[in-house]
C-alpha cells in the first residue's frame, strides 16, 4: 500500500492556499527582525506557532517589501505634489497590512481610497480577523463608520473598502458594479491612482490579465469621464516569477504543480527585456522592471544590507542569487491625454539606485 | 572483513536509507573518532594508480541523488572517494547521508576520505534542518550532539600525490603555505573567523586580492592570491565545493582551481546539475556530470511540502 498523500488543496483552493504562504513569509521575516510590522500577527490566525522560515526566504520578502514600500511611497509622495489625494486598488490582497501601515504613517492624509479585493473566502476571513482585532478596527475610524456589507464577504470604512470579486470573470460583470457604477461610484477616475498586483496576474491567464489592465485602462481615459473632471494619472505595480523556461524555472513549475498550483500567467513573460509589455501594450508611457536580484545589489542600502546580515548567517549566495533572478517588480505609468498640466514628475516615479555593486 | 567491525557498519542497511538505532548511531561515532583523530589536518592521500579515485562537492542530504554519485563513481571501496563536506543540511536525509558515509570510512578507512565543510557546524545545522532532521528521527539530540562531536574531528582539507589540494571552502590571508595548516588544532567547533573558519568558508571570485566575503564569514580571493599559493605549496589545482555551480563544476584562473557541486537539483529547486571529479594516476581531470535521482516517492518524502518559493 502507498503511504498517505499530503491533502493538497485543489483549484481555487490551491491559490488562495497561497496567500497563507505569503502572509506566513511576512510573519516570519517580521520575528526575525527585518521588516517592522504591527499588523501582521492579528491576520495569521495563531501565529505563535507558526515556525520561521528559511533565511532565503525571510531576505526576499524584506527585498520584495521594501522595494514595494518605496514604490508605493513614491507614489503617495507624487500625488502630494500633484495635490491630490490618491487612491490605491490592491488586488489579490489577501493578508496584506500595507493600508495600516499607511494609514499610521506619515502620508496617512494622502490617501483617499484604499480598496482590496480578493476571492470571497479570503475577504471573509480578513473581514473577520479585522473585527476580532482592536489594533487593526481602530486603524478604519470609529466604530459607527465600519460596516460589514454582502453577507459578510465586504467591509466597508470611510478610507478603506474590502470587497470580494474573482478577478478571472470579465471586469464589467465582475469589478464595474463594485468600483465604477452609479452616481458616486468608490473609484474616481479623477484622482491619481495605483494598481498593486503582488503574486496575483502569474496565476490568471494572460488574457484575463490584459482584460483586467485594459478596463482599469479605459476608465482612465477621457471617454468615460465626466466633462467636469478629467481623468488622472493611473500606475501600476506587478510583482511575480517570470522567466520560467530555464531549469530553475522548469523546476519551480513541478514544484508547483505538486501543490495543485499553475502559473500561466508567466508565459508572455520568458525574459527580463519582455517585462515592460505588460504595459507598454496597453499604450502606457512608462514601463520598468527590476529583478529581486538587483533590487537586493543595488537599490537597499549598505547600511541596510549590512544590518540584514547579522540576522542570520546566510550560507548561500548562489542560490538565494538564483532565486532572486526569477523574480521581479514591474511597474507602469499610463499618463492621462492632457499631461502637459501635471505638476508631479510622474514620469520619474522609479526605485533609487542606493550602491554600485 | 573483521567481525567486530560489523558491529559498527550497517552499510547494508544504511544503503537502504534505512535508520540505524540510536545505540548504533552511538558506537559508529565513538568508532569512527578513534579513526578521525588518528587523521591530519591536512589527510595525505596517495592511492595505489590502479584505483580510481573520485572527488566530491557538497551533498547536503539529498540522500537518493548521492546514490546516483555512486552509480556514476563507481561502488566503494573499488573507488577511493573524497568527500569535501557539507554532507548535511538542507536535503530531507541528512542522517542517512552523513551516517552512510561514515560508515564506510570506518569500514574502509583507507579508500573514504571526509573533510569538514560549513555545515559541519553546531551553530549551522540548527538553522539548516540537521538538528530537527536528528529530533524528528530520534526524538531527542542525542544523535544530533554525536555527529558534531564527529564534525570536530573531521580534516580540514587534504593533498592528492602532493599536487591537488582539497578544502572546502578556500584559502585564508592568515595561511601562506598549507604547513601552517597543520599546526591548527582543529578538533572544534567552527570559529567565527581565522585560518580555520576561512578554510570552510571563503570562496574564489574575479577581485585582485582578497575581500570581503557576502557570507559573513571567511573572504573572498582572487587569482593572484591562487596562482602565488599554488607556486608556493608545489600544487597544480586546487580542488574545492562550497558554490552551487549549475552545470556541476566551475574552473576559474586559468584552471588553477576548480569548485565541485554534488548536490544534483539542489534543494529540490534549484535544476541544476552536479558532477564528481576522477583523477587518473598522472592527474588528469575528467568531470562526471549527473542528474538527479528520478522524482518519485524515493527523493522526497510523501508528508514534506515542495520547496519554498514566495508566492
Amino acid at each position: 500500500m502507498f503511504p498517505p498523500r499530503p491533502r493538497v488543496p485543489e483549484g481555487d483552493a490551491a491559490i488562495r492556499a497561497t496567500d497563507n504562504d505569503a502572509a506566513l513569509a511576512r510573519l516570519s521575516a517580521v520575528r526575525r527582525g527585518y521588516l517592522t510590522d504591527p499588523f501582521i500577527t492579528p491576520l495569521v490566525p495563531r501565529a505563535h506557532l507558526e515556525p520561521s522560515r528559511p533565511p532565503l526566504i525571510n531576505i526576499g520578502t524584506y527585498v520584495r517589501s521594501e522595494a514595494l514600500d518605496e514604490l508605493v511611497n513614491g507614489w503617495l509622495a507624487l500625488s502630494a505634489q500633484e495635490g491630490a489625494k490618491c487612491q490605491i486598488v490592491s488586488m489579490g490582497a489577501g493578508s496584506d497590512t500595507r493600508f495600516w501601515r499607511i494609514a499610521t504613517g506619515p502620508s496617512r492624509d494622502n490617501l483617499a481610497r484604499y480598496i482590496e479585493i480578493d476571492f470571497p473566502e479570503i475577504t471573509t476571513k480578513k473581514a473577520m480577523a479585522i473585527r476580532k482585532s482592536k489594533d487593526l478596527s481602530a486603524v478604519l475610524g470609529k466604530p459607527e463608520d465600519v460596516s460589514l456589507a454582502n453577507g459578510g464577504t465586504a467591509l466597508h470604512s470611510p478610507v478603506y473598502h474590502l470587497l470580494a470579486a474573482d478577478l478571472r470573470l470579465p471586469p464589467a460583470e465582475s469589478l464595474a458594479p463594485l468600483l465604477t457604477t452609479g452616481p458616486e461610484p468608490l473609484l474616481s477616475p479623477s484622482l491619481p491612482t495605483l494598481l498593486l498586483f503582488e503574486c496575483v496576474l502569474v496565476y490568471m491567464s494572460p488574457a484575463a490579465s490584459g482584460s483586467l489592465l485594459q478596463w482599469f485602462t479605459d476608465y482612465f481615459s477621457s471617454q468615460s469621464s465626466s466633462p467636469t473632471s478629467s481623468p488622472s494619472v493611473l500606475g501600476c505595480i506587478v510583482y511575480e516569477m517570470f522567466a520560467l523556461g530555464d531549469q530553475f524555472g522548469k523546476v519551480m513549475v513541478n514544484n508547483l504543480k505538486a501543490r495543485n498550483v499553475s502559473l500561466p500567467g508567466a508565459e508572455p513573460y520568458p525574459t527580463f527585456e519582455s517585462l515592460p509589455n505588460r504595459f507598454l501594450k496597453h499604450g502606457w508611457e512608462v514601463a520598468k522592471a527590476l529583478t529581486l536580484k538587483d533590487i537586493r545589489r543595488e537599490y537597499i542600502s549598505q547600511a541596510e544590507l549590512e544590518r540584514i546580515s547579522q540576522l542570520e548567517m546566510l550560507d548561500e549566495i548562489e542560490e538565494l542569487e538564483l532565486v532572486l533572478a526569477h523574480y521581479a517588480i514591474t511597474w507602469g505609468v499610463k499618463l492621462p491625454s492632457n499631461a502637459d498640466g501635471l505638476k508631479a514628475q510622474w514620469r520619474e516615479w522609479s526605485i533609487k539606485r542606493k550602491a554600485t555593486s | 572483513m573483521p567481525s567486530d567491525l560489523d558491529k559498527f557498519v550497517q552499510i547494508e542497511q544504511l544503503l537502504r536509507c534505512e535508520p540505524i538505532s540510536e545505540e548504533q548511531v552511538k558506537r559508529l561515532c565513538i568508532k569512527a573518532r578513534e579513526i578521525l583523530i588518528e587523521e591530519a589536518n591536512v589527510q595525505v592521500v596517495d592511492s595505489p594508480v590502479t584505483v580510481r579515485r573520485e572527488i566530491c562537492g557538497d551533498i547536503h542530504g539529498q540522500f537518493w541523488d548521492m546514490m546516483e554519485l555512486f552509480k556514476v563513481g563507481g561502488p566503494c571501496p573499488e573507488t577511493n572517494y573524497l568527500f569535501m563536506g557539507d554532507f548535511v543540511d538542507r536535503g530531507f536525509y541528512s542522517v542517512e547521508t552523513f551516517l552512510l558515509l561514515l560508515a564506510l570510512k570506518v569500514r574502509y578507512p583507507e579508500r573514504m576520505t571526509l573533510i569538514r565543510g560549513n555545515h559541519e557546524s553546531r551553530q549551522i545545522t540548527q538553522v539548516y534542518g540537521f538538528y530537527d532532521e536528528c529530533q524528528r528521527k530520534y526524538g531527542s539530540s542525542n544523535v544530533w550532539r554525536w555527529c558534531c562531536e564527529v564534525f570536530d574531528y573531521l580534516a580540514l582539507g587534504a593533498i592528492i600525490d602532493g599536487r591537488v589540494f582539497c578544502v572546502h571552502g578556500g584559502l585564508s590571508p592568515s595561511l601562506q603555505g598549507i604547513d601552517q595548516i597543520r599546526t591548527i588544532d582543529r578538533k572544534q567547533e567552527v570559529p567565527h573567523d581565522g585560518a580555520m573558519c576561512d578554510l570552510l568558508w571563503s570562496d574564489p571570485d574575479d577581485i585582485v586580492g582578497w575581500g570581503l566575503s557576502p557570507r559573513g564569514a571567511g573572504y573572498l580571493f582572487g587569482g593572484d592570491i591562487v596562482k602565488m599559493f599554488a607556486h608556493r605549496n608545489g600544487i597544480d589545482l586546487i580542488a574545492r565545493a562550497h558554490q552551487l555551480a549549475m552545470e556541476g563544476y566551475k574552473l576559474m584562473f586559468d584552471k588553477t582551481i576548480v569548485t565541485v557541486w554534488s548536490a544534483p537539483n539542489y534543494c529540490y529547486r534549484c535544476g541544476n546539475v552536479a558532477s564528481i571529479l576522477e583523477l587518473d594516476e598522472h592527474l588528469a581531470q575528467e568531470y562526471k556530470v549527473f542528474s538527479h535521482a528520478p522524482s518519485d516517492v524515493r527523493s522526497i518524502p510523501a508528508k514534506r511540502p515542495p520547496a519554498d518559493y514566495f508566492l
